[in-house]
């Protein structure tokens, strides 16, 4: 820390909108000392909450199932990492594979849903981990300080804390550690380049693959399932329901500090901008929604037949680097009718796409 | 001196930016000499970055512009951002 460097407790700041969404005013300087009050409180009342949860027993609140013993011929390797709120990674080694849940929660969850997202991958389509053939999968907790971010750096997953004021611990959200080791599955298959639209599918992918995990942890499905990502994230101060709705695009959130939603569901609502790599967290609305609409309409469990159709396609080897959405859509139809042939599936598929505006001819 | 930051991507996707003027206030050569090092150490157009890092872009008195991206930011510069941003980086 160089706290005494900087003696006033934050700069004179002036937060302005970026459109179309922003954080706004989030730390003003005449209610600093509030604010580190108030986060230094909550995350006082998180030890505790983590310490009673711990004593409490086995029953310790985690994402999802433990992984089945079954399938001990591909056994996986989770390692968690303790970042110990600096930016070195991965840090120390805090729980290995087959160890027992120690006393910090992020830690139990990450490992926990690293599980949840190893069964999907092996149980519904037969993926052997992130690369599969077994990539040990290695995730790193308490990044840096109230860091609001999870990433992935090509290696392994990395989740901050949030700050506690607007955003809870990136862990709470089994569908985000889904989200990132999916980013892991893509890099090893199509490897869609990260900008634009093929930018926007990959982040589509990652919601898509990291709903399915937390639908299949919970046997939900598709009309059970809420269709939303990183729903808990937001802590309470924040008027919304999670950060994208696969359902509704656009809906999720609507605050005076965030602003609104600006995911578009259709290509007529498509958002050209330069921020985000080309709006790849705001365009991939657009294919999430298709994907939602081939789940709704097949009925059953989306990780099934809509999510094979898109592990399909994603796997399948016939997707440039620089697909664009009709690309990616022409694929989907084309893995949909190698697999079910002329049918229900295919004619989702197509009618999903139509809805949302892209081509497929 | 002003030193305006701005920080796009993440999982969120949510955008921020903010700025410091530095003129009259006590602290202003700390923050000369941190927003010299954090310059010298980036790069002219944006790096590639990661699925889901957070970008930045660092104008000091809007003549000077560089861009970095995490996961691989200096010290100086995560402290800068980090502080102008008034948010952890």
């Amino acid at each position: 820390m160089t706290a005494n460097v900087f003696p006033t407790a934050a700069p004179a700041v002036f937060c302005s909108i970026v459109p179309p969404h922003i954080l706004d005013r989030v730390a003003r300087a005449d209610d600093t000392v509030l604010a580190e009050r108030a986060r230094r409180t909550l995350e006082h009342d998180a030890r505790l909450r983590t310490a009673r949860a711990t004593t409490a027993g086995p029953g310790t609140r985690t994402a999802a199932p433990a992984p089945s013993p079954e399938g001990t011929d591909k056994p996986q390797q989770r390692t968690i990492y303790d970042a110990h709120h600096g930016n070195g990674l991965p840090g120390t080694k805090v729980r290995g594979e087959g160890g027992d849940a120690v006393d910090d929660i992020p830690v139990n969850r990450a490992y926990t849903g690293l599980g949840a997202t190893f069964e999907l991958y092996l149980r519904a389509y037969q993926r052997y981990s992130i690369d599969g053939a077994g990539l040990p999968m290695n995730a790193s907790v308490h990044y840096a300080q109230e860091y609001n971010n999870a990433f992935w750096n090509g290696e392994q997953m990395v989740f901050g804390d949030g700050d506690g004021r607007l955003f809870n611990d990136f862990t709470i959200a089994l569908d985000v550690i889904g989200h990132e080791l999916t980013h892991g599955v893509t890099q090893y298959t199509a490897n869609l380049d990260y900008n634009g639209q093929s930018g926007a599918l990959n982040e589509s992918l990652s919601d898509v693959f990291g709903s399915l995990v937390k639908q299949y942890a919970k046997g939900q499905s598709a009309r059970q399932a809420d269709w939303l990502i990183g729903e808990g994230l937001f802590t309470s101060r924040v008027s919304g329901v999670a950060l994208r709705s696969m359902k509704a695009p656009g809906t999720a959130y609507d605050d005076d500090q965030l602003g609104k939603d600006p995911q578009p569901a259709d290509m007529d609502h498509y958002v050209h901008t330069d921020r985000d790599n080309g709006g790849v967290h705001i365009n991939s609305g657009i294919p999430n929604h298709a994907f939602y609409l081939v789940a709704e309409a097949l009925g059953g469990n989306a990780w099934e037949r809509a999510g094979q159709i898109w592990y399909d396609t994603l796997t399948g080897g016939q997707l440039a680097r620089d697909a664009q959405f009709t690309d990616f859509a022409k694929a989907t139809v084309r893995a949909a009718r190698a697999r079910y042939g002329e049918g229900a599936e295919l004619d989702g598929v197509l009618k999903a796409w139509s809805q949302v505006g892209v081509a497929t001819k | 001196m002003r030193i305006h930051v701005t920080r796009t991507g993440g999982f969120a996707g949510l955008s921020r930016h903010a700025e410091v003027d530095t003129s009259g206030r006590a602290d202003a050569p700390q923050w000369h000499a941190l927003a010299d090092r954090a310059l010298a150490d980036g790069r002219g157009t944006p790096p590639k970055g990661v699925p889901d890092g957070f970008q930045y872009t660092i104008t000091v008195d809007d003549d000077r512009t560089v861009y970095c991206a995490d996961p691989h930011l200096t010290d100086e510069q995560r402290q800068l951002v980090s502080r102008v941003l008034g948010e952890g980086a």
